[in-house]
Parts: C-alpha cells; sequence; structure tokens
C-alpha cells in the first residue's frame, strides 16, 4: 500500500497542471484546427484554406520575416546571455546587480517596444544626439532606422527583454558549476575555450536549448511588439492572422487559424528537434564515459 | 487522510477549478435566461410604447458604450461630461469601453453564432462599410432612431444627406452623432503654399523627399486619402451618387496605382513603410518626420495644438477636386441587454446641449448633425458663436467642396489591391 | 597590464549595462512632465503636468488598476497552487512518462497563445466565460505556467529534499516543514514567479481582448489605443504605471516575506 502511495504520488502532484496544460493547449488548439479546416459558410472539410495559404506570397513574406525575426533575436540574446554570465556572474551574486538585471524583465513588451520607438527612431533621442555632434544635419540621414522590413525593431526589443530571462536561467547552472573541474583543465595547459568546451558547455547546453526554444517560441507567436514596431509589407505571422480574424466579413477567419496552425507546427517540429538533439548528445557523453 | 498538505493543495485546487467554471456557468446562464425572456418581450414593445415609458424603463440601469479609445478628448468628453449628465437626468450608469470597431464586430458576429441573445453592448460607434457589414449580416437591432425625440425635433427622418450612409440605406438603424469632412494639415513653419491639387501634390513631394506619407489602406484615414485620389481620376459624376461599377476601375484602376506608384520612392521611410493608423501618422507630423498630416474632422488639430503635440504653426488646406465628408452614427446591437438605456443615452447626446459641448475646439471639435434651423434662435446663436480656431478653414470654403461618400465597394476594392499594386512592388 | 585592459573592459561593460538598463526609466520619466519635445532638442522645451492629470482624470483608471492587479494576484495565485506541486514533484521524483509530462507542462509557450484564444472564444463564450474576469485569469495561465514550473522545479532542486527532512525527522507536521523551512529557502524562486507571472498577466492585450470581450478593462487595454499615438507624454506616464504597479507587487511581497520570517 506504501509502496503504491510512493509511487503514484508525482502523477497526483501533476495532475492539476498537467489537466490544465493539456485542456488549454489541447482544446484551443483542436478548435483552431477544426476551425481552418472548414467552410466557413457550409461548414464542410475542405483544405482549401492551406491551399490558398501556401500558394499566397503575402504568407510565404510574413513566415519567412517572422522566422528569420525571431531566429535572429533568440540567437542573439542567448550568445550575448551566456557571455555576459560567464564574465559578470560573481558580480551577480550581489544583490544590486541582479535587481538591475531584472529590470527590464519589470517592463512590459509592449512599453519595451515604445521605447525602442522613443530612442532610436527618425526622430528619436539617437538621432537628436547624432544631430547635435553634428554627425547629420538632418533628420532624414539617420542611418539607424529600426522601423523596416528587416524588423530590426522588433529584434532589438526582444534582446533588450530577453537578455535578462537568458542571464537569470544560467545564474544556476553558473553557480553549480563545480569549479575543480576549471583548475584541473586549467593544470593540463588548457585556456579559456577549453574550459568552456569540456567544464561548462556540457552543463549548460540543456539549459541554453530549452532557453532558445522558450523564446524562439515566443518571438514567432507574439503580437504586441510587431504590432508597435512592424511594417506594411511584410507583417509578422500573428499580425497577419490578426488581421485576417478581424476582417469585415467571417470569411478569411480560416485562413486566420490556418495561419496560426501552422506557426504551431513549425515551433512543435523545431522543439522536438531541438530538444532530440540535445537528448541524443546527452546519451552519447553519458555512454562515452 | 490527508497526511501530505501537497494532496490537500491539489485537492483544494481541483474543487476551486470546478467551483470557479461551474459558478461562471450557472451564473451567466441564469442571467442569459432571466433576460432574455424579458428582453424579447419588451424590445418590440420599446418602438411603439411612448418615450416616457422607454425613460422610465431606462431609469437607474446601465449603458455599455463601446468605442475606440485613442483620443483623450473624445474619451474625456464621454467620462467627464455626458457620463455625469446622463446620471444626474436619467439615473443611467454610461460606461465607456475602449475597442476597436473592427473587433467589436467581429465580437458580436461570434456571439451571433454562438446563439448569445444577451450580450454586453448597448451602444456602437460605427459608419460606413462597417455599417454595411453589421447590417447585411444581422448584428444591428432595430429601427430606432426615428422614435428619439431630439431625432425627430432637430434632424427628421427625410433630411436628404442622411439617407444613406456610404450608399448603404441607413433606415433608422443608426442614429446621426457627428459630422466631419476629409482635409490635410500642414506645418506654416516649412510649408508656405501648400499643393492645390493632386499634381502639385505629388511635385511637392518629390521636391521634398521622406516629408510626406499616408496611413495604410485597411485604416479609415488611409482608404480616405486614396478615395480622394479616386475622385480625382474617375470624376465626381460617377462617384458621388452611383452604385460601384467594375468597368470604372478597369479602367481607371492604373491610373490610380500609377500616381500612387509615382510617388512612393518619395514618401517617408522611401515608402517601404507606411503608418497602420491615423495615430501613427499624427505621430510623425508632431515629432517632424513628416511635414503633412490628413484625416476626418476639419478641426481636429486645435486641441492638438493647445497640447503641443502638434506645432503651433500647423493650418489645415483642402485640394481639387474637394473634401470627402461624412457622417457617422451611433447604432445598438442585436443582443442589447439595455435597449432602453441605450435608446435615452443616444437622444440625450443628440441634444443641442450635448452636441454644443462636442463642438468645442479643446473638447472633439467636430461639426452637428443637428438641422441648425431647427433649434431655437438662442441656440442657433450659439452654434454660429463658436470659435472653430485658426487651424480651421472657413465654413463656407468647406462647405463648396463638399463631396459625397462613394460606395464602399470602391473601398473594397482599394483595399484588395493596394497592397499588391503599391506596396509589394517595392522589393 | 593585461589584468589592467581587462578590468577596463569590465568596467565598461558594466557601465554600458548600467545605462542600458536605467536611462529607459529616465528618459519615460521625463517625457511624461514635457510639453513640448521636439527632435533635435535632447530635453524637453518646457515641462507640463497635463500628461498625469489626463491619467488620472481618467475615470476608467483607477478601475482598470485596480481589475488588473486583481487578475494578476489571481494568476500569480493559482500559478502557485498548480506549480508548486508540479514542481516538487519534478524536482524530487523518478517515475515513469516524466519526459512526457515535461514536453506537456511546456507546450502552453510552444504553441501560440494568438491560437489557443482564438480557439477558445468560442468554448468561451458557450460556457459563459467570456467577457467575465474568471475567463481572464484562466486564459493568463497559459502563457505564465510553464515559466512558473520552469523556475520552481529549479528552486527545489537548488535547496535539496535533505532540509526537508530533516526537520521531518525532528518531528515537524509537513505544513510546519513548508512554512519554517521550504518557504523560506524557495522564497528567491517563489519571487521570481511571482514577479514573472505578473509581469506576463498585466501586458497581456490581445489574450485579455478576446476572453475580456472589452468588459474587463485592464491597462493594457486603457495603453493599447494610446501606443502608437501622437500624444507622447500620456502614454509616458501610462508606460511608468505598468512598471510602478509591478515594483509595488513585489515590494508588497517582500514585505510579506519579511513579515513571516519576523513571526518565526
Amino acid at each position: 500500500m506504501k509502496l503504491f502511495k510512493q509511487r503514484i504520488k508525482p502523477y497526483l502532484l501533476l495532475l492539476p497542471s498537467v489537466t490544465a496544460a493539456i485542456v488549454f493547449v489541447g482544446w484551443g488548439t483542436a478548435a483552431a484546427l477544426l476551425e481552418s479546416l472548414q467552410d466557413w459558410e457550409t461548414g464542410e472539410w475542405t483544405v482549401v484554406y492551406y491551399h490558398e495559404l501556401f500558394t499566397n506570397p503575402v504568407f510565404w513574406d510574413s513566415l519567412f520575416l517572422s522566422f528569420s525575426t525571431a531566429l535572429l533575436s533568440t540567437a542573439v540574446s542567448v550568445v550575448l546571455g551566456l557571455v555576459v554570465t560567464r564574465y559578470l556572474y560573481h558580480y551577480f551574486r550581489k544583490n544590486r546587480w541582479k535587481l538591475l538585471v531584472w529590470l527590464p524583465m519589470l517592463v512590459p513588451h509592449l512599453v519595451a517596444a515604445y521605447l525602442v520607438l522613443l530612442f532610436f527612431s527618425d526622430s528619436g533621442l539617437l538621432s537628436s544626439l547624432l544631430y547635435r555632434f553634428g554627425w547629420i544635419q538632418e533628420m532624414s540621414e539617420y542611418p539607424f532606422s529600426v522601423q523596416n522590413r528587416q524588423g530590426t525593431g522588433i529584434i532589438l526589443t526582444y534582446i533588450w527583454k530577453e537578455v535578462p530571462f537568458v542571464i537569470l536561467m544560467l545564474l544556476p547552472v553558473y553557480y553549480q558549476l563545480n569549479s575543480n573541474y576549471e583548475a584541473v583543465i586549467r593544470t593540463l595547459g588548457g585556456g579559456s575555450w577549453e574550459v568552456f568546451k569540456t567544464a561548462e558547455f556540457p552543463a549548460l547546453a540543456p539549459v541554453l536549448t530549452e532557453t532558445g526554444i522558450i523564446l524562439f517560441s515566443f518571438t514567432i507567436a507574439a503580437f504586441e511588439v510587431p504590432y508597435i514596431l512592424g511594417v506594411t509589407y511584410p507583417k509578422m505571422l500573428p499580425l497577419l492572422s490578426y488581421q485576417w480574424y478581424f476582417e469585415n466579413d467571417w470569411s478569411s477567419r480560416p485562413a486566420a487559424m490556418a495561419v496560426m496552425m501552422v506557426t504551431t507546427f513549425l515551433t512543435l517540429l523545431l522543439a522536438f528537434l531541438a530538444f532530440g538533439l540535445s537528448q541524443r548528445r546527452r546519451n552519447q557523453m553519458s555512454r562515452g564515459k | 487522510m490527508f497526511k501530505n498538505p501537497w494532496k490537500k493543495c491539489g485537492i483544494g485546487l481541483v474543487g476551486i477549478f470546478l467551483v470557479a467554471i461551474f459558478a461562471g456557468c450557472t451564473n451567466s446562464e441564469s442571467g442569459q435566461t432571466d433576460e432574455h425572456s424579458e428582453n424579447s418581450a419588451s424590445s418590440e414593445a420599446l418602438l411603439e410604447q411612448p418615450w416616457e415609458k422607454t425613460e422610465a424603463a431606462a431609469e437607474n440601469s446601465q449603458v455599455n458604450l463601446y468605442m475606440w479609445g485613442g483620443d483623450e478628448g473624445v474619451n474625456r468628453y464621454i467620462d467627464n461630461w455626458v457620463a455625469p449628465r446622463l446620471k444626474e437626468n436619467y439615473d443611467i450608469t454610461l460606461k465607456r469601453y475602449p475597442m476597436d470597431i473592427t473587433e467589436v464586430l467581429q465580437k458580436l458576429q461570434t456571439e451571433k453564432r454562438a446563439n448569445k441573445e444577451t450580450g454586453v453592448m448597448d451602444i456602437i460607434w460605427i459608419n460606413g462599410e462597417n455599417f454595411k457589414n453589421a447590417k447585411e449580416n444581422g448584428l444591428l437591432w432595430n429601427s430606432f432612431s426615428d422614435k428619439l425625440p431630439n431625432f425627430k425635433k432637430f434632424i427628421g427622418q427625410d433630411r436628404a444627406d442622411l439617407q444613406t450612409d456610404f450608399g448603404t440605406p441607413v433606415e433608422g438603424m443608426e442614429a446621426p452623432w457627428g459630422k466631419v469632412q476629409y482635409v490635410f494639415f500642414y506645418d506654416a513653419a516649412h510649408i508656405k503654399k501648400p499643393p492645390q491639387n493632386f499634381i502639385e501634390l505629388a511635385q511637392w513631394v518629390k521636391e521634398n523627399p521622406g516629408k510626406f506619407t499616408y496611413p495604410e489602406v485597411q485604416d479609415f484615414t488611409g482608404s480616405g486619402f486614396m478615395k480622394h485620389l479616386l475622385y480625382d481620376k474617375m470624376g465626381r459624376d460617377v462617384l458621388e451618387n452611383e452604385l460601384y461599377r467594375e468597368e470604372l476601375t478597369n479602367e481607371h484602376g492604373d491610373a490610380v496605382w500609377q500616381y500612387l506608384n509615382d510617388i512612393q520612392p518619395y514618401l517617408w521611410k522611401n515608402g517601404e513603410n507606411y503608418p497602420a493608423s491615423l495615430t501613427e501618422l499624427d505621430r510623425l507630423y508632431s515629432q517632424g518626420e513628416v511635414w503633412m498630416t490628413m484625416g476626418y474632422n476639419e478641426a481636429r488639430a486645435e486641441r492638438l495644438i493647445e497640447d503641443g503635440t502638434f506645432p503651433e504653426t500647423t493650418k489645415s488646406f483642402i485640394m481639387e477636386p474637394g473634401s470627402i465628408g461624412n457622417y457617422h452614427f451611433l447604432s445598438i446591437p442585436f443582443n442589447s441587454p439595455n435597449k432602453a438605456g441605450a435608446m435615452v443615452a443616444i437622444n440625450e447626446l443628440l441634444s443641442p446641449e450635448a452636441q454644443l459641448e462636442k463642438m468645442q475646439p479643446s473638447v472633439w471639435g467636430e461639426n452637428t448633425p443637428l438641422s441648425l434651423e431647427k433649434l431655437s434662435e438662442a441656440d442657433q446663436e450659439k452654434f454660429k458663436n463658436i470659435e472653430r480656431g485658426d487651424s480651421v478653414l472657413p465654413s463656407e470654403q468647406l462647405e463648396a467642396a463638399y463631396l459625397n461618400e462613394m460606395d464602399p465597394a470602391y473601398t473594397e476594392w482599394l483595399k484588395e489591391n493596394w497592397m499588391s499594386e503599391v506596396v509589394q512592388t517595392t522589393h | 597590464m593585461k589584468s589592467f585592459i581587462r578590468r577596463t573592459m569590465k568596467i565598461t561593460v558594466l557601465t554600458l549595462i548600467v545605462v542600458g538598463l536605467l536611462a529607459p526609466f529616465l528618459i519615460l520619466g521625463m517625457s511624461s512632465f514635457a510639453h513640448e519635445w521636439r527632435w533635435p532638442q535632447l530635453l524637453p522645451a518646457s515641462f507640463s503636468l497635463r500628461a498625469w492629470t489626463v491619467v488620472f482624470q481618467d475615470s476608467q483608471l483607477w478601475e482598470a488598476l485596480f481589475v488588473t492587479a486583481v487578475i494578476g494576484m489571481l494568476v500569480i495565485v493559482l500559478n502557485f497552487l498548480l506549480g508548486l506541486p508540479a514542481g516538487r514533484a519534478l524536482a524530487y521524483e523518478e517515475f515513469k512518462g516524466k519526459s512526457l509530462i515535461e514536453t506537456l507542462l511546456l507546450l502552453p509557450i510552444l504553441v501560440p497563445s494568438l491560437a489557443i484564444g482564438m480557439g477558445l472564444l468560442f468554448t468561451a463564450i458557450r460556457l459563459g466565460m467570456a467577457d467575465h474576469w474568471i475567463g481572464v485569469v484562466l486564459i493568463h495561465l497559459v502563457p505564465t505556467l510553464p515559466y512558473t514550473i520552469r523556475i520552481l522545479r529549479a528552486g527545489y532542486e537548488n535547496i535539496g529534499w535533505k532540509y526537508e527532512e530533516a526537520a521531518r525527522n525532528l518531528g515537524a507536521s509537513p505544513f510546519t516543514v513548508f512554512k519554517t523551512v521550504t518557504f523560506p529557502l524557495l522564497f528567491p524562486s517563489i519571487r521570481a514567479v511571482a514577479a514573472l507571472s505578473f509581469v506576463i498577466s498585466i501586458s497581456q492585450y490581445v489574450l485579455t481582448a478576446l476572453i475580456g470581450g472589452g468588459q474587463v478593462i485592464t491597462l493594457a487595454m486603457i495603453y493599447y489605443p494610446y501606443v502608437s499615438g501622437a500624444d507622447r507624454p500620456v502614454t509616458a506616464a501610462f508606460s511608468l504605471l505598468f512598471i510602478v504597479l509591478t515594483i509595488a507587487l513585489l515590494l508588497m511581497f517582500e514585505s510579506l516575506f519579511l513579515r513571516s520570517r519576523k513571526k518565526v
């Protein structure tokens, strides 16, 4: 009896959260999927909305923009966060530094996007500063436009918001790293890179993968930042979906759902690939030992 | 039994969930059925019964007004002037909810599909293609405007300019709230003589690269700009009072796109990006990124100048072939839970006092749909004496240039093609 | 010499970080009091209180602040109720299907919340949870719960189960163990969860607008139409309100913690 209780305990503890995840995500996705597969007037089954989507250049341009924006901002955030954590983690033991890094996390994405506008738009503070320094004579000469078709402003916002997140994810790993490893490698004549590669990276890899996936899936699907910093064409996928969803009649709604379904499929695929890879790596390493 | 506190937590949690969901369901269901039976029984009667009865029914009730919330002056007018007045005179609590009209309509449509007979919105702010869409999809309640005393007294059913809204017959399904005309605004510190027509505008744009743009077609103001271009290319006769004709867009469409493509490289950001909304264009103008802005409501710059948002040197102008004007309306959704309250509130918004206050440049500044000659002499005097401000063109000039809205099908045509004909071509 | 270069580099980087993190708040503050602030002025030409008057005269502001805070706090509470047991189980227990469950729990952030919101809207209307704060609280669980579980799990892993065991061996009841041992040790993670779920909750626009149907007016609902607008001072004032609200909540949390510690 006691054994049975022991065995069932973790499931009981996890039941509420797993139920919530399944009910919300399962139900929501299923409903959205159904709507994307049914004719909006007759309710008949059809894949015509997907067909239209895949033959629509507007969709492909949006997909490309979303994908590259999400990938770039995730990669830069992870690398920057890693570098900052690695070289400065001693400082973060002190509370005031930690608090400082927390600051951007306390700022909602909407506000962060507005801040980027305030600083980097053509009439922003940086532009005024350059004018004062005499580097530009007119607003139109300002070289760092952020609201463009490459999504620079969007990427910048996410980096400002997400680097602290990466740092906070990595800090515990660094605190737990065994410094003896480093000493051993150094005695054997290994440089910093060697230390990082053999002592730190294996411990960091799973966290980095997870962080990267979280950031990527958030960035590709979030609405608020591209709403403020996006351009007329191409629009990020969530904006495209939102626009179709709210178009005057109901006819574009299945297409809006289809856009979201494709995004879902992509992120899930990527997540499984990344997790699978990191799992295999780990297995190989443990076997190697 | 509960040795482990976590288990307690887990069970308690599931309990809370169930209770919450259950409470949510029963709550709304019981509310729904009660109100529903009452609702459908009384809603027909509302249109038959004398006005006093409607007023009595509205007493001590709440009216939910859904409208776009991005203008601080408009919000303040509703919250600080209209709402207290309704409370005092009719014991009605007016509550304003900020929401875009497209989201409002989508919500109504979803509710209609889900058979939600008792909704949450009592009054919505609407016109043009949104009205057409709402009317065609049965999202509006009924013909009610000629039951409102102030409508009967100061506007009347026979006003020629209020028979249609962008070509869609109004049929009393909405009541006019304001009247605006489309004008352009410019900074006189940079521009000595504003352009008189589209040819001069193109010249000016080319001489001042980066200093002009217009909102994208999804935005009301953006499509408004393009509709003026349609008037210029297709002529007044075929657009003003006639239905959409495909051969017209086939014949003149290229000229429209050619004009927009021609100026595109000289627009703000070389035309790679257009403001998503009028407020965004206003922001660019207020920062001096561009030197012109535009929009419906000939008087809207006044308050923005006063607040320091627009430069003090802001003036307005109109171009050939004229300035499109329209009315915007208030309507009642099919599933409004408080139609009597909605009618009383709308009636109050059409009173000369409320309209007078709204027309003050520091409040909202837009024109009134009331027929001035039907007002009392004293009220007429008050309306005539409003100082609309230096940035507003003389009313004779505005009236002379007045153009009616065209069939919304033209806007649809613009929306369908602008992106591919103009924006995507810059790749 | 090398160490000197290193140190200067470190100091430069640290200064950059401080500026990059603090400057935005200063600018927002200044902008909210600016009367006219146009390119290429580095400082506002003149100052006024107009923006703050506008913000605080907005008749919906106080209600919105209240609604936002209550929804945010309920979201925090629900997150703890769901996340504490889950984090604990994942940290301390080994069981069949663990990796599957881990993946399932990550799903709410892998699937776009817009898709979930759009998909659930119809059901929410049917259930009477649309247009109601209950629905909004529940939907805000979607983008917050995975973070919560992730953070709490790391927290539990960090403290290990030995302290709890020691306390239990000394005869403490499970509740006392949680209150006197686990909670204080876990507090950094708990604080992180509270802050993160609160920030995520208060900044949701789309989900709140969809499920709340405009009836549930949070700060984001009021802020959103202004943010692309021309009225910079008002937008700046609203932006600061967001941040102040979060900081106020965190301070409240901190003081609760200190007080509970004193009692022990």
